[in-house]
């Protein structure tokens, strides 16, 4: 029986990324309008220039837990990584100008390059010992990588203080950097967006014109077919995770510059999985074999709007709703994605008890988020909107399915 | 079940179907793939609603909102893909959903036991019930299956081609448990794409093509021919590609191969195997489930273990591959066995399915070219008989003989001078095997050395130039195509004993026990090509 090819682009986009699109004009309308200092109309060069900074290093990880993803893999230890990477770069700086380091001077260079240098190295052992860990001593994805998410941060800790020990009067859990270099990467949000630009391209050239490329597919569609069709799989793998853990070294050292500083404790702590959400909202499927990099590119700006959005709306402490708002925008993401599955199956959104239960518990949780940011009365009124609605999606499912 | 329509989006399944079933009857439902067959009886078991149509049990209408609404109804359903839960004890399994629990609210774990325990024995089982399911024979689970719709007490059970995964000695004790079951009057829906069981089992068959309803007849009254040719629409031609073949070099050569199994207690998965190929010939590989069919080919690919001792001669040259990338570079090319788990890629369209293992030849200065892709694919797409959309079209759209001329296709772009295929007709309906046994005899014609296993042995017969037969991973008979005969072949793939169930360890080592080997003589000496030679 012959299918509607469903999988191929319609114009330049795939349908969903046309929603994604949408999606974000959406977001950026909203927030112009209901932000009240109106921030977008009155100085959009700064919001542009935020949001794409923002983009372009969360993007930067993001292509490689695509690249990851798409194998049939999954790489949470890039947060660690973009830690250790600034770290690995720093130290390097400071054991080859140390003086010039703890004056805030301009390191030459030479250092600087050997210290971004030592990053992408360090991303290729990291990457390497991923491989190893999932082909050899056949550890699960996962459990690798959460080792690794766990190890690395702790590593780079000790790398820290154990180098600034050796090397300055004081033992210190940061390394601040004053290299113009750097300063310039800071200052010049072009740079960032440009290599973003530059490796999307790659990545996409890669993913959908190379023969590597179909099998990174192959490998994450079929893993034992891809084995039997002659295709070196443990190779791929190693590819695969040495070009995510490198990607995520390459953000490490935006991150450091952006900050200033090197500090192992807390530099991209968390990022993984906006790495991962942004692959996921872009229409990667964690099972492998599908996923594109125009998606990925829209699922991080996409993201990076609504984070935005939400620092925009909410004036004070935005950074605390932050993760909330991510992890409700990746549900509804991905949800519609599947709505279409859900109208045509059959398949109820709120079925049986669980779905009598999650009525409750959806409007307990918008009302309780409404009172929390716009006060308790609006937040009484959301929380019946929602239980109302719900009440009413829940009805009208079991009229149509008896 | 009267005037049964279901639409599929694109697509009507079922077409005003009307199937009457009489209590305590077995009742066969035949038809090719994709004729309707598990569609309709998805709808019995209600897994799917009818979009028109009613159903009727005993002169009561009913209406199914899901299984356990059929089940409630009294009919259980035995799907082709058996639902288990691998992790989970056999008693468990078997009371899935409806386990049995102490005063307290707890699982009555020794009563499941129990029940489950009398449940096997009835069904000449031997497993134990608290055995993990995922370690089982599939002949085995499909008894737990059978189980499970015993404990539901069931007054219609529907089989989905219970037997496409079973040995022969595995379907023979299915059968004995179909005709207990239909003696204590149970019906008995039957779907298979076999005649020889179709034959032996039903009281009537019904025929379906195409979403529609062909005809219903008494077993009596018709004969397998016909029912085929109903269920492809034509008469089908006896196949016959038994005309001599040219037969070209010596092409390989297994000297003594041994695979070991340390974790068995048989300590081997081959043991001892020799046999010879030639280019332009077929040899095939006959053999129960578990007889050491796949590993063979695959020690061969360079796919298995590579703890094999003996010697692989390619072209007279000792050849060892340590991945199946080594042997395709040799021009060794392996079909497997499960096409779904196996073999295909169900993101990637046909063409990349079928350009996989040459994508070098579709790159224009390093990078993939849409174009030559297209090129690439076509003449072997055509070559094959391919029907498809497009070359563009998604893999999981075809049926599954396209699917298979997909991977046949594959591997003929990488010039392949040996092809290995492993029950390469698996699943597949009897219009599309045809057109796959027209294809193997003429890439064997064009020079190629083929290895054919098979579990069903007409097709062995039918196609293969000489067969040898592996019992428990040894080889026990080697017969030329003139002397084979499906009783002969039987013989020597259960090794001697009727009932190689109760012996996991069959002692057949010596040489010089007589009746194991059918063929005379010592094994090294016997003439490799039988009575051509």
């Amino acid at each position: 029986m012959p299918q509607p090819d469903t999988a191929k682009s319609t114009f330049l986009l795939r349908p969903g990324e046309w929603a994604l699109v949408l999606a974000i004009v959406i977001a950026i309308a909203l927030t112009a309008f209901v932000d009240a200092n109106h921030s977008y109309w009155f100085r959009p060069l700064e919001s542009v220039r935020d949001i794409a900074r923002n983009t372009a290093l969360l993007g930067i990880f993001a292509l490689g837990a695509t690249v990851v993803i798409i194998a049939g893999g999954i790489d949470l230890s890039a947060g660690s990584m973009i830690a250790l990477s600034g770290t690995v770069c720093a130290t390097t700086m400071l054991a080859l100008a140390p003086a010039q380091m703890m004056g805030f001077k301009p390191v030459g260079g030479v250092a600087v390059a050997v210290g971004c240098a030592a990053s992408l190295l360090a991303g290729f052992l990291v990457g390497t010992l991923h491989a190893w860990l999932i082909t050899a001593v056949r550890l699960p994805p996962f459990i690798a990588t959460l080792a690794t998410l766990v190890g690395l941060r702790s590593l780079a800790r000790a790398l820290c203080e154990s180098s600034t020990a050796a090397l300055t009067p004081t033992k210190s859990a940061l390394i601040n950097i004053s290299d113009p270099f750097f300063k310039t990467v800071r200052d010049n949000v072009w740079i960032p967006v440009a290599v973003f630009g530059v490796l999307a391209i790659v990545t996409w050239i890669l993913l959908t014109r190379t023969v590597l490329g179909r099998h990174l597919h192959a490998l994450g569609g079929n893993e034992q077919a891809a084995r039997l069709a002659g295709i070196r799989t443990d190779n791929v793998k190693w590819f695969a995770y040495c070009f995510g853990a490198m990607t995520a070294s390459l953000a490490g050292l935006f991150y450091m510059a952006n900050e200033s500083v090197a500090a192992p404790v807390n530099q991209g702590r968390g990022h993984e999985l906006n790495a991962i959400a942004a692959a996921v909202v872009g229409g990667c499927s964690l099972a492998g074999g599908v996923g594109t990099v125009p998606g990925t590119v829209l699922g991080a700006i996409f993201l990076r709007v609504v984070i935005d959005a939400v620092s925009k709306i909410i004036k004070t402490g935005a950074d605390v709703y932050e993760g909330l708002i991510v992890g409700i925008v990746v549900v509804i993401a991905v949800t519609l994605a599947q709505l279409g599955q859900l109208a045509k199956g059959g398949r109820r959104l709120l079925p049986g008890g669980l779905g009598l239960c999650a009525i409750p518990t959806l409007a307990v949780l918008c009302g309780g988020i409404v009172s929390m940011t716009a006060g308790g009365r609006a937040g009484m009124a959301s929380a019946a909107g929602a239980a109302l609605l719900l009440g009413f999606v829940r009805f009208w499912e079991s009229r149509r399915t008896p | 079940m009267r005037g049964i329509t279901k639409r599929f989006p694109g697509v009507v399944a079922l077409a005003d179907v009307t199937l009457e079933v009489g209590r305590g009857e077995l009742h066969a439902i035949c038809g090719e793939n994709g004729a309707g067959k598990s569609t309709l009886m998805k709808i019995l078991s209600g897994v799917y609603q009818p979009d028109e149509g009613d159903l009727e049990i005993g002169g009561r209408p009913v209406r199914f909102s899901g299984t356990r609404a059929a089940e409630r109804a009294g009919i259980a359903i035995i799907h082709q893909e058996l639902a288990l839960v691998e992790d989970l004890s056999v008693a468990a399994n078997v009371f899935l959903g409806r386990e049995t629990r102490t005063s307290l609210g707890l699982l009555d774990d020794p009563a499941m036991h129990d029940a489950c325990g009398r449940l096997l024995a009835s069904l000449e089982c031997q497993v134990s019930p608290a055995t993990r399911t995922g370690s089982l024979r599939v002949g085995d689970q499909q008894l737990v299956e059978i189980a499970k719709a015993l404990s539901l007490q069931a007054s219609i059970v529907v089989m989905d081609e219970p037997t496409s995964a079973l040995t022969e000695s595995e379907s023979a004790r299915l059968e004995r448990t179909i005709r207990r079951l239909l003696a204590g009057g149970t019906t008995i829906l039957y779907i298979s794409h076999k005649m020889d069981e179709v034959f032996r089992l039903a009281d009537r068959i019904t025929v379906l093509r195409d979403g529609r309803h062909v005809r219903t007849v008494a077993r009596a009254d018709t004969t397998p021919r016909e029912i085929t040719g109903w269920m492809v629409g034509r008469e089908l031609a006896d196949q016959e590609c038994r005309q001599t073949r040219t037969r070209g070099a010596k092409l390989l050569e297994v000297r003594r191969l041994t695979l070991p199994w340390p974790e068995h207690p048989r300590g081997y998965r081959l043991s001892d195997i020799s046999f010879e190929l030639q280019a332009g010939e077929i040899l095939g590989v006959a053999g129960l489930m578990g007889a050491g069919r796949t590993e063979l080919l695959e020690t061969i690919f360079g796919a298995g273990e590579p703890t094999w001792t003996g010697e692989i001669r390619l072209d007279g040259k000792p050849v060892r591959f340590g991945h199946p990338r080594e042997a395709c570079a040799a021009r060794i090319a392996m079909v497997t066995e499960d096409r779904k788990r196996l073999g295909l890629f169900p993101d990637l369209d046909v063409a990349g399915n079928v350009s996989l293992c040459s994508l070098h030849e579709a790159t224009r200065g390093g990078l993939l070219s849409r174009r030559r892709e297209e090129e690439l694919v076509a003449a072997p797409v055509r070559e094959t008989g391919v029907k498809t959309p497009g070359v563009h079209a998604s893999i999981m759209g075809l049926s599954g003989g396209n699917q298979q001329k997909c991977i046949i296709s594959r591997w003929l772009l990488t010039q392949p001078r040996l092809l290995l295929l492993d029950d390469p007709t698996r699943g597949i309906d009897v219009g599309a095997k045809a057109e796959l046994y027209a294809l193997i005899d003429r890439l064997c014609r064009a020079g190629l050395g083929v290895i054919l296993t098979s579990s069903e042995l007409p097709e062995l017969l039918t196609l293969a130039d000489r067969i040898i037969v592996l019992a428990e991973g040894q080889l026990t008979a080697e017969f030329s195509r003139a002397e084979a005969t499906e009783q002969k072949i039987m013989e020597a793939a259960t090794g001697g004993w009727p009932d190689r169930l109760g012996s996991s360890r069959p002692d057949v080592a010596g040489d010089d026990r007589p009746g194991l080997r059918l063929v005379p003589g010592p094994r090294d000496d016997r003439p490799p090509i039988g009575k051509d030679r």
